[in-house]
């Protein structure tokens, strides 16, 4: 359900954060840092199954919608709670609270039609297919290298 | 006119955020959060409603009121994130398993910022030695 | 709200990835992704999904404006084109039309490089260059005496099929980002790849090996594996037989460099740089992709010959998967190069130097005497311009007070002028010290053919008006053209587009009707013929249609470090902006990411130095000195320094010191010295 990451196609260009920002009104959910200059990592909102923002959340402006972690700012007194409570810190709040909203349930959301790593996908498997089809190739490939 | 109930106020962003008029301000300078007051003649209760602890009450009459906290600082980089009763608050209303990583450590003393780069370097680990130096 | 969607290219890098820019009442509202693209399915870097933030900057050039003391002052567009014609006709008349330059842009449009070339020529000035002499001049020179075109041999998509990726001298994670999908795939597909660059960048994270050469020694590491490859038979004797001449001399050339002495030189060790050299020369389809690292030296061109030697000794070229691909620069820089927008070449790459050429043109142009001979290159111009030679200068989207090598003197000879006209958006330090100020339209506001690093020619519709006054630098050159008494009649692109087509034999076929999504690439002799996305499939352009294996030496770079400069400074992009700044410094969301000037420097070297993470330090070379944000890492060998040239200050440090046949500057190696601003 959440938009996931496969580190390993990364390359750190912080394209998802602007155009993550673009369809958000100037705000950007997503959060690219390279880490021992050697990798790269966006973080985002997991969608957690048991999501503690919405536990967390007195007010019920985040609540669980299927699979998706649903915010409604109208509810919203940015208290700063949730924030606190997100083991991932990718609730951020400055006024009220901001975090991914998978681009309002658009196909593809933002960040990942715009990755040119193609590192951001709603499949979760995808980086592990990858992975056994690169082993599978090195394989047939009988280590000839 | 605002009265506050200082054992239930665990300094949160809440009303300050929400007050039409300004007449509450929220300073936070170095590890301490101060939380203002004015007398305000405004007869809404937007800020009531808003307190997740209840708090606020409206009165009659009253005086200008503030309330100081000392912010936690952050576990690993110690910059001051939160008061302990949001905190604590936190630790209350989420299940305690919820509450600790998969080492069994716990997150909740850690500033958002450090939580996003503990996960990122806990993701990256495998590729980070598999690119070697 | 009726929206209209402009299919448009990027106007950064040469990628050339494809978007819409959706306009709503006359305004540029906002970018939608492209799927259907070939090169970059839908996908953006930053600089492309901030593009927008330029359009409508409140520093946008808005009339035209001309020097009054320390400023400037508003002036009608009559004013400002008699001005023109009498600046440079003054200069004409008393020193000759070679007392003129003209310096073109390889942002704008092949419509436009295309009139600025003509315009120049048209006056009988041998003057016209433009910015390719600072990235790509080794390029265009190296590749066409070796295989007889310079342009990627291969498109973007072709990396797919790779499966061996040499990438050296290119950071294309950061600087052609949509290249890493296509790598990415070869990999999943059981690619290896390999990376060459004193830095470890994310291009780095792709390797599955890594030579971290020092800077200026690809001749060596190249050389070594080309002995590797023929002392152990890998060599592909049939393609060398049938499609190469000059192989014995190669032979001769490499015997001294064994992998004991490639390591000495290149600092790789020797077992590495002998698989590497097996990996690529094995692997059934092959590719080299390099950029500024190559080419960026006083040895550029013969680094660029390397490379070609390599590739066509393993028959690596010429087929899917494999060949020899410079990534350029600009969203245009390659149709500049293809317009002709060179000193040494009229459009179609026919030479400067050979009368026919001048004949040809005469012709075509109906106007008598066009210049015959090299003409003075950009960097060329700033020692005229210096020496007095060169009175007078016509600059369009170029800004060579940031770009150019040791640019404090590059500003001194450009104040040295009788007359200084640039054209631009935006007031750039060059534009600052200009006699006369032109406004141009943005790449949103006029219509056009863009040449990407792929030869493929794409047309990008015109979305919006430019603001006030400001109008598309076609139209200015046409409107000089006539104030200096030319007939140029070419009411829109499409009109100087057909004369392309008739006059630039490669780009024939591209004719505006044919210009869909994805364009079509060059050479495209007919309009039934598809492009060719793969050069050299059957043969090479030159005598006996064989390509020309040309021997080098290595050489080490001009300056050594010493005493007083004892770090080698090395300089290059990030991803976040594009060359000198003058868009990407203007756009918000970039800016907020990247800031300001920083140097990369190695935390034992730092230490040494007393120096700390995020300090301001002093960084000082034999031209000058500048101050930048320090950052420890150990992506440097110790000893090595980095800088990004997006932010004033680098090039005042870098030096001057050129190709002696390309003219390009030696960006890429300087020495220096650091230390604590206290």
């Amino acid at each position: 359900m959440p938009v996931y990451v496969d580190i390993n196609r990364c390359i750190g260009c912080r394209s998802c954060e602007v155009a993550c920002k673009n369809a958000h009104s100037g705000r950007s959910y997503v959060e690219v840092k390279v880490i021992d200059h050697r990798a790269s990592v966006p973080v985002m909102c997991h969608h957690c199954e048991e999501a503690n923002c919405t536990l967390a959340c007195f007010s019920g402006a985040l609540t669980k919608d299927g699979a998706r972690t649903a915010f409604d700012i109208h509810k919203c007194t940015g208290c700063g709670l949730c924030a606190m409570a997100c083991p991932f810190g990718v609730v951020w709040t400055d006024k009220t609270a901001h975090k991914c909203d998978l681009c309002g349930g658009a196909e593809i959301p933002a960040c990942v039609a715009t990755c040119p790593a193609q590192a951001l996908s709603k499949d979760q498997e995808v980086a592990a297919k990858r992975a056994r089809a690169r082993a599978a190739v090195a394989a047939v490939l009988g280590g000839r290298r | 006119m605002i009265s506050l109930d200082s054992t239930k106020c665990i300094g949160c962003c809440s009303c300050s955020n929400v007050c039409p008029s300004k007449n509450i301000t929220r300073e936070d300078v170095g590890a301490r959060r101060i939380i203002r007051y004015k007398a305000c003649q405004e007869f809404c209760d937007i800020c009531v409603e808003s307190c997740p602890g209840k708090a606020l009450t409206l009165a009659a009459q009253g005086e200008d009121v503030e309330i100081a906290f000392d912010m936690v600082r952050c576990e690993v980089c110690g910059a001051p994130y939160a008061t302990e009763k949001m905190l604590d608050r936190i630790r209350t209303s989420i299940p305690a398993d919820l509450q600790v990583d998969s080492t069994g450590k716990s997150w909740v003393g850690i500033c958002p910022m450090c939580r996003r780069d503990l996960e990122r370097e806990r993701a990256a680990r495998p590729i980070i030695a598999s690119r070697g130096r | 709200m009726p929206k209209s969607l402009v299919p448009t290219i990027c106007p950064y890098c040469a990628a050339g990835c494809g978007f819409y820019i959706a306009v709503e009442k006359g305004r540029a509202t906002g970018i939608e992704y492209m799927p259907e693209h070939p090169a970059n399915e839908g996908a953006l870097c930053p600089k492309g999904n901030a593009a927008l933030e330029i359009i409508y900057h409140q520093d946008r050039l808005r009339y035209p404006m001309k020097r009054k003391g320390e400023g400037f002052v508003r002036i009608s567009w009559d004013e400002a084109l008699g001005m023109v014609a009498r600046g440079i006709g003054k200069a004409i008349k008393e020193a000759g039309p070679d007392s003129v330059g003209f310096l073109s842009s390889s942002k704008c449009t092949n419509e436009e490089n295309y009139l600025m070339e003509k315009l120049a020529r048209c006056l009988k000035s041998r003057n016209i260059d433009s910015c390719a002499r600072l990235c790509h001049a080794p390029s265009v020179v190296g590749l066409n005496r070796t295989l007889g075109a310079a342009g990627m041999t291969n498109p973007i998509p072709d990396l797919a099929n790779s499966k061996c990726v040499l990438v050296i001298g290119s950071n294309f994670a950061e600087n052609h980002p949509i290249i890493s999908r296509w790598v990415h795939k070869a990999k999943d597909l059981g690619a290896i790849v390999i990376v060459a660059d004193p830095r470890l960048t994310p291009t780095a994270w792709f390797a599955d090996m890594l030579l971290q050469l020092w800077p200026g020694t690809d001749v060596a590491l190249v050389n070594g594996m080309i002995k590797v490859i023929i002392d152990e038979g890998l060599i592909d004797k049939e393609f060398i037989s049938l499609w190469t001449k000059g192989f014995e001399s190669l032979v001769d050339a490499v015997k001294d460099y064994t992998p004991e002495k490639v390591e000495e030189i290149t600092g790789v060790p020797a077992s590495d740089m002998v698989m590497a050299a097996r990996a690529y020369a094995r692997s059934p389809a092959s590719a080299i992709v390099y950029s500024m690292g190559i080419t960026q030296h006083t040895t550029g061109t013969d680094n660029v010959q390397a490379l070609a030697n390599l590739a066509l000794i393993t028959g690596q070229i010429g087929k899917e998967g494999s060949g020899v691909l410079p990534l350029r620069g600009h969203n245009n820089v390659q149709g500049a190069c293809d317009m002709g927008a060179l000193a040494e070449f009229y459009p179609g790459y026919r030479k400067a130097d050979d009368p026919e050429t001048a004949k040809f043109f005469s012709e075509a142009w109906g106007v008598d005497g066009l210049p015959v001979g090299r003409g003075l290159t950009a960097t060329e111009m700033i020692d005229s311009a210096d020496a007095g030679d060169l009175k007078a200068l016509y600059i369009m989207g170029e800004d060579p007070a940031n770009s150019d090598p040791r640019c404090l003197h590059a500003a001194e000879a450009l104040f040295n002028l009788d007359f200084l006209v640039v054209q631009d958006i935006f007031m750039t330090a060059t534009a600052q010290m200009a006699d006369l100020v032109l406004p141009a339209a943005a790449w949103a506001e006029k219509d056009g053919t863009f040449t990407g690093t792929e030869r493929r020619v794409q047309w990008a519709g015109q979305a919006i008006e430019p603001p006030e006054e400001a109008r598309s630098d076609l139209a200015i050159i046409c409107d000089v053209a006539r104030a200096m008494g030319l007939r140029f009649d070419y009411p829109d692109a499409e009109s100087v587009l057909s004369e392309i087509n008739r006059l630039v034999p490669q780009y024939k076929g591209i004719t505006r009707d044919r210009l869909g999504l994805g364009g079509i690439t060059w050479p495209c002799p007919s309009t039934d013929h598809p492009g060719t996305p793969i050069l050299h499939s059957q043969g090479f352009k030159l005598p006996g249609n064989r390509a020309s294996i040309v021997p080098v030496q290595y050489r080490p770079p001009s300056e050594s470090v010493s005493p007083e400069y004892p770090f080698v400074l090395t300089t290059g992009r990030v991803v976040l902006h594009h060359n000198a700044g003058s868009m990407t410094r203007r756009s918000p969301s970039l800016m907020e990411r990247s800031p300001e000037l920083f140097i990369e420097i190695n935390p034992r070297d730092a230490d040494r130095l007393g120096i700390s993470e995020g300090e301001v330090v002093c960084v000082a070379s034999a031209r000058g000195e500048t101050t930048a944000i320090a950052r420890l890492t150990d992506k440097l060998k110790e000893g090595v320094v980095f800088m990004p040239f997006h932010f004033p200050g680098t090039n005042i440090l870098t030096t001057d010191a050129r190709d002696a046949e390309a003219k390009i500057p030696e960006y890429k190696v300087a020495a220096c010295r650091v230390s604590r601003r206290d």
